[in-house]
């Protein structure tokens, strides 16, 4: 991810320079958020942050999933929000603590529940759906060229929860309105090509009934 | 069944191709129209842009701007843009058209978000626009990969702009792009190349060479202590997926380096 804040022009008389940045601070924030322009706006500085890289990602909102470490250890429960980038996942209702805002004067303001991110990697485990206990998982191929979730331990097939098709566009694919500008399945998948030994060109001339039967002069290209 | 939505933004591809083979345009029409002078009846022969029409909408100026009940509206719902291999199964003629509906789509959009800069208020989903080149691009690819399987079979060359790697005033090597010329290079005055070769040019070249040097050490040092870093923090952490995102790091190797040493029990 890069945020490009000024270009040179494209000139010759101009030196190809880019003001951009790099490396951002990534947090429960998604990053088209004002939220996440003031964490990471223009002089911030942020200490930097490990990462385990991982890559099979196996965690989707929907996913029933046990805490193992914190206040909520060996508690059950649906994943609501995934950070990908810092290998975060939230958990409904659980690992919450609770924050005051607008306290002023005698005021105590108004209590907020918010659950904090637990780490995919040693922190969440997935469950097994056949005993709903916390196992490791791993991503096979099925007999028909599937690639599926399995837990190691009992090789169980984990499926995909439904919630994780939901998009801003449409809960799930089966629901979405199809809008007057977008093009149908039928159209979509239907196949008009036929190879001809033509060129784009070509083939839109015969059939528009151009005829080009000029000669061009013969040019030098260096 | 239901259909699994397919979509894309682009107005009714149907509707325009039936439009397009009832019209039949031809070139033969255009050649009627002879060299202009005083006494011809040039201006009458020449058929008039209002009846002139390749499609069945017929909003004039108005194309130009969105649905009037999308006026106004914090967000206006579209599909997806176009991906390479479902352009890749539709004809030329298809794809022909289908450019000209993305750029009068562009058009709108961009027209829109103008307008909407212009009265202060929220232009929604500027996504589209990016969805609209992305399209363009794709069919730009695809018609390009075709052109050029034809020019390599027929001819052995590609059919795009030639050019080839130079070595510049400051004797770095850049690509240059070819143009088309009248005469021959041995004729073409100003292609007689002066390349400086002195000493000034020498050292210039010895210069780069080493802050080219020193900013790859840095590189790769940087990478080396972050792989040594990562190694350090997350003892169980998959030495593949490591490596995969860090393909100049020896990974193994630096499981034995001082700097991956942590406060954990021996794993190498």
């Amino acid at each position: 991810m890069a945020q490009v804040d000024w270009k040179t022009p494209k000139a010759i008389q101009y030196r190809q320079t880019e003001v951009k940045r790099t490396k951002f601070r990534f947090t429960t924030n998604r990053p088209w958020t004002q939220q996440f322009a003031q964490q990471n706006r223009v002089g911030t500085r942020r200490k930097k942050v490990f990462v385990e890289p991982i890559t099979d990602w196996s965690f989707f909102n929907g996913d029933r999933v046990e805490i193992l470490v914190g206040k909520d250890k060996g508690k059950q429960g649906l994943v609501n929000y995934v950070v990908q980038e810092r290998n975060w996942v939230m958990v409904e209702g659980l690992n919450c603590h609770y924050r005051s805002i607008g306290k002023k004067g005698d005021y105590p303001g108004m209590m907020l529940q918010s659950e904090a991110p637990l780490l995919v990697t040693s922190q969440v485990a997935l469950l097994d759906p056949s005993d709903n206990k916390p196992t490791d998982v791993e991503w096979r191929y099925t007999e028909e060229g599937d690639k599926v979730r399995v837990s190691v331990r009992t090789g169980r097939i984990i499926p995909i929860p439904k919630l994780a098709e939901e998009t801003k566009d449409y809960k799930t694919k089966r629901t979405y309105v199809e809008q007057e500008k977008d093009t149908t399945e039928d159209d979509l998948t239907r196949i008009t090509f036929e190879p001809a030994l033509k060129t784009f060109e070509m083939d839109i001339a015969t059939k528009m009934g151009i005829e080009e039967d000029r000669v061009p002069l013969k040019t030098y290209w260096y | 069944m239901m259909a699994i939505p397919a979509r894309r933004a682009s107005t009714l591809l149907a509707g325009t191709i039936s439009c397009f083979r009832g019209l039949n345009i031809s070139s033969h029409g255009a050649t009627k129209a002879v060299v202009a002078t005083a006494n011809t009846n040039y201006f009458k022969t020449l058929p008039s842009a209002s009846s002139f029409h390749t499609s069945a909408r017929r909003l004039g100026l108005m194309e130009f701007f969105d649905d009037k009940k999308n006026w106004g509206e914090q967000e206006v719902k579209v599909g997806r843009a176009w991906k390479l291999d479902e352009l890749r199964i539709k004809s030329n003629e298809d794809l022909h058209k289908l450019w000209y509906v993305l750029l009068k789509e562009k058009n709108m959009l961009l027209t829109m978000e103008h307008a909407c800069k212009e009265e202060f208020q929220l232009f929604p989903n500027p996504e589209r626009i990016d969805k609209v080149e992305e399209s363009m691009k794709n069919l730009e690819a695809v018609v390009q990969e075709r052109n050029k399987a034809y020019w390599l079979l027929e001819t052995g060359e590609t059919g795009e702009r030639p050019g080839t790697k130079v070595k510049d005033e400051l004797g770095r090597l850049v690509y240059k792009r070819f143009t088309e010329h009248v005469v021959p290079v041995w004729m073409h005055k100003q292609s007689k190349e002066s390349m400086h070769q002195g000493a000034a040019m020498r050292r210039f070249q010895r210069y780069m060479r080493e802050k080219r040097a020193i900013e790859s050490r840095r590189y790769r040092r940087r990478i080396r202590n972050h792989v040594c870093g990562l190694l350090r923090r997350f003892p169980n952490a998959n030495l593949e997926s490591i490596q995969e995102q860090f393909p100049e790091v020896d990974v193994g190797r630096q499981r034995f380096a001082r700097r991956s040493r942590g406060n954990h029990r021996n794993i190498a």
